[in-house]
C-alpha cells in the first residue's frame, strides 16, 4: 500500500519537475537551440499527464488492451526521441571539430551497430527458453534498446574525454541527465524480476532526478572559463633539472 | 545470467563514468591547465640515436631500465602535451565565434591542429605503453614534436589577432 503511495507522489513530483522544464525550455528559447531535447521533455510531460489522469481517475473508461497499446506505443516514442537527444548532444559537441567529424561519425556509426548488436544479444538470450520473459517481451525490448543507449551514450564521454572536448554547461547537463536516468533504468529493468515492486519507484526516482539536473543545468548560468593554471618559471626550470639529471643517470 | 551481468556492468560502467565526468568538470571549471613544455628536452628524449647507442653500450637489463624511466618521462611530457592541447581546444572553439573572419579562420585552423595533436598524443601513448612492456621494441615516433611547434605557432599568430585571450596562452604553452 505505502509503495503505492509513494509511487503517486513520485509522479505527481514528475509532472511538476516535467511542467517547470517545459516552461523553462520555452523562456529561455531552448527549444529552438535543443529541438530533440524540448520535443523529448514535452512528450514525456504529456504523457506523463495524460497516464496519471487514466490510471487514477478514469480507469474505469479504459480496457487493459487499450491501456497496454497506449503504453507501449508511448514508450516506443520516447525511445525513438531517446536517441534523438543522443545524436543532438553528440552532433552539439562535435560541432565546432570539423577535424574530429569524419573519425567521430564513423566511430558512432560503428558503436551503433555494435550496441545494436549487442541489443539483439540480450534480447535473443533474455527470450529463450528457460528465460521465459516475466514481464512481457516489450520490457526486454527496452532492456535491449537501453543497453544500446547507453553504450552510445558511453562512448560519447569516452570519445569527449580522450580528445579533452570541451562540453557546454547546457549540452553536459543533458548528457549527464538523460545518462544517469537510462543506466538507473537498465539496471531496474535487468533486475525487475528479482524486484517488481520496487521496478516503478527506481525508474520515477532516476527519472526525477534527471528532471532536477536538467533544470539546474539549463538555470544556472555557465561560469567564465578564462582563469588559466600559468606555470611559474622557477617551478619549470626545476622540473627540466630533475629531467635532465634523470636522463644522465 | 552471464547476459544480465553484462548488461548490469554496462550501466555501472555508465554511471562510473558520469561521476568522473562530473568531478573533471568541476575541477577544470576555471579552464584547463596550461603547463609549459620544453620542446628541446622532448626531442631529446623522443631521439632514437641516443637509444641505438645505449643498447649497443649496455647490458640488456640496465638498458631496459633505463628505458622504462626515459619512456615515464616521455609520457609526462605527452600527458602536458594533450592537456596543452585541451586547453587550446577551449580558447580556440570560443575564439571561432568572434566578429573578425581572420580571427576565427585563423582559430579554425587552431582547432583542426589542437584535435590532431590530440589524435597523436593517444598513438604515442600506445605507443609507449607497447614499448614500456616489451623494451626491446623500437616503434616509429609519432610526429608530436614539429606538430606540436606548429601549433604554437598558429597560437602566436592567433594572440596577435586576439591579444586579450589568446596571447597569454601562446606565450604558457
Amino acid at each position: 500500500m505505502w509503495m503505492r503511495v509513494i509511487s503517486r507522489h513520485l509522479w505527481e513530483l514528475g509532472i511538476f519537475l516535467q511542467a517547470l522544464l517545459t516552461i523553462t525550455l520555452l523562456v529561455k528559447r531552448s527549444s529552438r537551440k535543443f529541438p530533440f531535447f524540448a520535443a523529448y521533455s514535452f512528450f514525456c510531460f504529456v504523457k506523463s499527464s495524460v497516464m496519471y489522469v487514466l490510471v487514477f481517475y478514469k480507469r474505469q473508461s479504459i480496457s487493459l488492451e487499450h491501456w497496454m497499446q497506449g503504453y507501449w506505443i508511448a514508450e516506443v516514442v520516447g525511445i525513438i526521441l531517446g536517441f534523438g537527444v543522443i545524436y543532438e548532444v553528440f552532433r552539439k559537441l562535435l560541432n565546432s571539430y570539423s577535424a574530429l567529424h569524419a573519425l567521430a561519425n564513423a566511430v558512432f556509426k560503428w558503436a551503433f551497430v555494435v550496441l545494436t548488436v549487442l541489443g539483439f544479444v540480450v534480447l535473443y538470450v533474455q527470450l529463450s527458453p528457460g528465460h521465459a520473459p516475466d514481464a512481457g517481451a516489450m520490457y526486454l525490448v527496452e532492456e535491449a534498446v537501453r543497453t544500446t543507449e547507453v553504450g552510445l551514450l558511453l562512448f560519447l564521454f569516452l570519445f569527449a574525454g580522450a580528445f579533452g572536448l570541451h562540453w557546454r554547461q547546457s549540452i553536459f547537463g543533458i548528457a549527464l541527465g538523460f545518462g544517469l536516468f537510462i543506466s538507473i533504468e537498465l539496471m531496474a529493468l535487468t533486475l525487475r524480476s528479482y524486484l517488481p515492486e520496487s521496478f516503478n519507484i527506481v525508474r520515477s526516482i532516476a527519472f526525477n532526478t534527471s528532471l532536477l539536473l536538467w533544470l539546474g543545468y539549463l538555470l544556472i548560468p555557465e561560469s567564465a572559463t578564462q582563469d588559466r593554471d600559468m606555470p611559474k618559471l622557477a617551478q619549470l626550470e626545476q622540473w627540466n633539472q630533475a629531467l635532465m639529471e634523470l636522463i644522465h643517470q | 545470467m552471464m547476459i544480465t551481468m553484462i548488461v548490469l556492468a554496462i550501466a555501472l560502467c555508465a554511471i562510473a563514468l558520469l561521476y568522473f565526468a562530473v568531478r573533471s568538470r568541476r575541477i577544470h571549471a576555471g579552464g584547463q591547465p596550461v603547463r609549459s613544455l620544453d620542446l628541446q628536452a622532448f626531442r631529446t628524449l623522443m631521439d632514437r640515436d641516443d637509444e641505438t647507442f645505449l643498447r649497443n653500450k649496455v647490458p640488456r637489463w640496465d638498458f631496459w631500465r633505463l628505458k622504462r624511466r626515459r619512456i615515464a618521462v616521455t609520457m609526462k611530457y605527452v600527458g602536458r602535451i594533450a592537456s596543452n592541447a585541451a586547453a587550446v581546444l577551449q580558447m580556440a572553439e570560443a575564439a571561432r565565434q568572434n566578429a573578425d573572419a581572420e580571427v576565427a579562420e585563423m582559430a579554425a585552423q587552431v582547432v583542426d591542429m589542437a584535435t590532431q595533436i590530440r589524435m597523436q598524443c593517444m598513438v604515442a601513448f600506445a605507443k609507449l605503453t607497447a614499448e614500456f612492456l616489451f623494451p626491446s621494441l623500437q616503434l616509429t615516433p609519432a610526429m608530436l614534436a614539429p606538430t606540436y611547434q606548429a601549433l604554437r605557432e598558429k597560437v602566436l599568430r592567433l594572440g596577435s589577432l586576439e591579444p586579450q585571450n589568446a596571447a597569454p596562452l601562446a606565450t604558457a604553452i
